[in-house]
């Protein structure tokens, strides 16, 4: 990379770093969840954009009434966790294992949830308001304070759901669930409630990952597919052997895009991104970090 | 404890394996399953469980009909099942693999599990180990241990003997006998082993053709071995 830049262009070094961060940790932010439904539960869910979209729009919402940022996130991570539990409950619990029909039935649901936001909002873009947004000078650049906090956001939450996966009882209920159900079930396990709880939980984060970044966004009904695209690549070059194969998957993705964008253009990044996702999964099929043991 | 009424289960619509069986075990009693392959000894252990797709009958377990519950709460009625080929968790170590024998179990999730450790003192050396990277005899004793921490009134073992080498498949049926005695387990096991069914079982009962078709005490066995002849033999 250091060759690329002049030695006295500290700087715009800095600078690309910086945004190939905030990419990598935005990415991240939104893979989080997907993790938890596509990487865990193996459940392809495709309204997981939209889950998106409900919370940037639930801060769209609730900003009209003044209410504090952090109160909005926490509203937007409970409303949406509510919905993808009532949408596990309707639809999903019927097809778990049924690939196929997964696709299509989230794809509807996708397609509903993206109509009723045009129907409740309308179909133009909406403004959010970051909550602070004095520019952080630091290092002899100036950087956006908002983008900051998204990136610490991202680090924030996805420790937090890895402490919640690797470190509490609920986090090996859930794993051992999807380790092996039925052995779950005969130890006394209600695998249904943790079905239920699992797929609310990494809905709620989709829902929290839209909410942080809609500040930074034009908020408009489609802009969950976006960050769909590259997260579930990320999350399939990462592997689901382990939850933190969505790490290596977001920083590669993530990393080359940003970086070859800032060097040469956004055009040339995407080939590169897609050259090296299709390189990666023809190599390694099961991801970076494998495939599940079942 | 256990009375078993036209068990009739299996996997496939229309084609049972168990054929309108029916048992009883008394509290206390230790019955070992004997019969040929494919004669319903798992179908059954797996009906108890409430684990098959296909089942009519009446299952009283403490009073309680249990046909139709679904697993885990048969599991929390006071029924632990020790799965053919163990089913522990290989990605778990050997202390989570115990706690997900709690978990779902309100009334023993904050019991400790040292108790098992005094049984089975090679998986208190290996707490932190995973149990896939185990032998296969340490992994049966973590999957006896996983249910006896859930506290059940019932163990259902199910080949406990399969792919372990004789002499740990000695060890293990001397310390199955004696928590049994202690824990005032009730058992049925599943076993084609005659050397664990002697040391472990009172009674045995024999399985042909998905129903019980007789039962003897387990000192008979040793004094009329046409009996293994005509259940077992191939």
């Amino acid at each position: 990379m250091v060759a690329i830049f002049r030695y006295d262009n500290m700087e715009m070094t800095l600078l690309i770093g910086l945004d190939a961060a905030s990419y990598i940790l935005t990415l991240l932010l939104v893979c989080i969840g997907l993790v938890i439904i596509f990487g865990m539960m193996n459940v392809i869910n495709l309204a997981h954009g939209e889950f998106f979209l409900l919370g940037a729009y639930t801060v769209v919402l609730l900003q009209q009434y003044a209410l504090p940022f952090a109160v909005i996130l926490v509203v937007a991570f409970v409303f949406v966790a509510l919905v993808g539990l009532l949408i596990e409950e309707v639809v999903i619990r019927r097809i778990y294992h049924r690939f196929l029909d997964t696709i299509l039935a989230t794809w509807g649901i996708s397609l509903a949830l993206k109509q009723l936001v045009i129907i409740l909002f309308g179909p133009g873009s909406q403004q959010a308001v970051a909550p602070f947004v004095e520019p952080v000078a630091m290092f002899g650049i100036t950087y956006s304070s908002y983008r900051l906090f998204v990136m610490a956001m991202a680090i924030a939450i996805t420790a937090a759901t890895f402490f919640i996966l690797f470190r509490t009882r609920l986090g090996l209920t859930a794993r051992g669930v999807i380790a092996n159900r039925q052995m779950a079930s005969c130890l006394g396990v209600n695998t249904r409630r943790v079905d239920r709880v699992t797929f609310a939980f990494g809905s709620g984060l989709a829902g929290l990952a839209g909410a942080i970044m809609a500040p930074l966004m034009s908020v408009d009904p489609q802009m969950g597919v976006g960050f769909l695209v590259p997260a579930f690549l990320s999350v399939l070059v990462g592997g689901t052997a382990s939850p933190l194969g969505a790490l290596w998957g977001a920083g590669i993705i993530g990393g080359s895009n940003s970086v070859v964008a800032a060097v040469w253009t956004p055009v040339i990044a995407q080939i590169v991104v897609f050259s090296l996702a299709i390189l990666i999964i023809r190599l390694m099929p099961n991801g970076l970090t494998g495939r599940r043991r079942r | 404890m256990l009375n078993v009424r036209n068990l009739k289960a299996g996997y496939i619509r229309g084609a049972p394996v168990l054929k309108g069986l029916d048992l009883d075990v008394a509290r206390g009693d230790c019955i070992a399953l004997m019969g040929r392959n494919g004669m319903g000894k798992t179908t059954f252990v797996k009906a108890l469980m409430g684990v098959l797709p296909q089942i009519s009958g009446s299952i009283k377990f403490l009073d309680q009909e249990i046909v139709g519950l679904p697993s885990y709460q048969i599991s929390n009625a006071g029924i632990a099942y020790v799965p053919q080929g163990r089913e522990i968790f290989p990605d778990f170590t050997v202390e989570q693999n115990l706690a997900m024998g709690q978990i779902g179990k309100p009334k023993w999730r904050n019991d400790p599990v040292d108790f098992v450790y005094e049984y089975f003192p090679i998986l208190a050396e290996r707490r932190k180990q995973l149990g896939g990277t185990m032998s296969g005899g340490q992994q049966q004793q973590l999957a006896i241990a996983r249910a006896l921490v859930g506290r059940p009134d019932l163990l259902l073992l199910d080949e406990p003997s399969e792919g372990i080498q004789p002499s740990i498949v000695q060890e293990i049926a001397a310390i199955l006998r004696r928590i049994v005695e202690q824990e005032q387990l009730t058992v049925i096991v599943v076993e084609q082993n005659l050397d664990l069914v002697r040391r472990l079982a009172h009674h045995v009962r024999f399985i042909e053709n998905g129903v019980i078709k007789s039962g003897v005490a387990v000192d008979e066995i040793n004094k009329d071995p046409t009996l293994i002849g005509r259940y077992l033999s191939v």
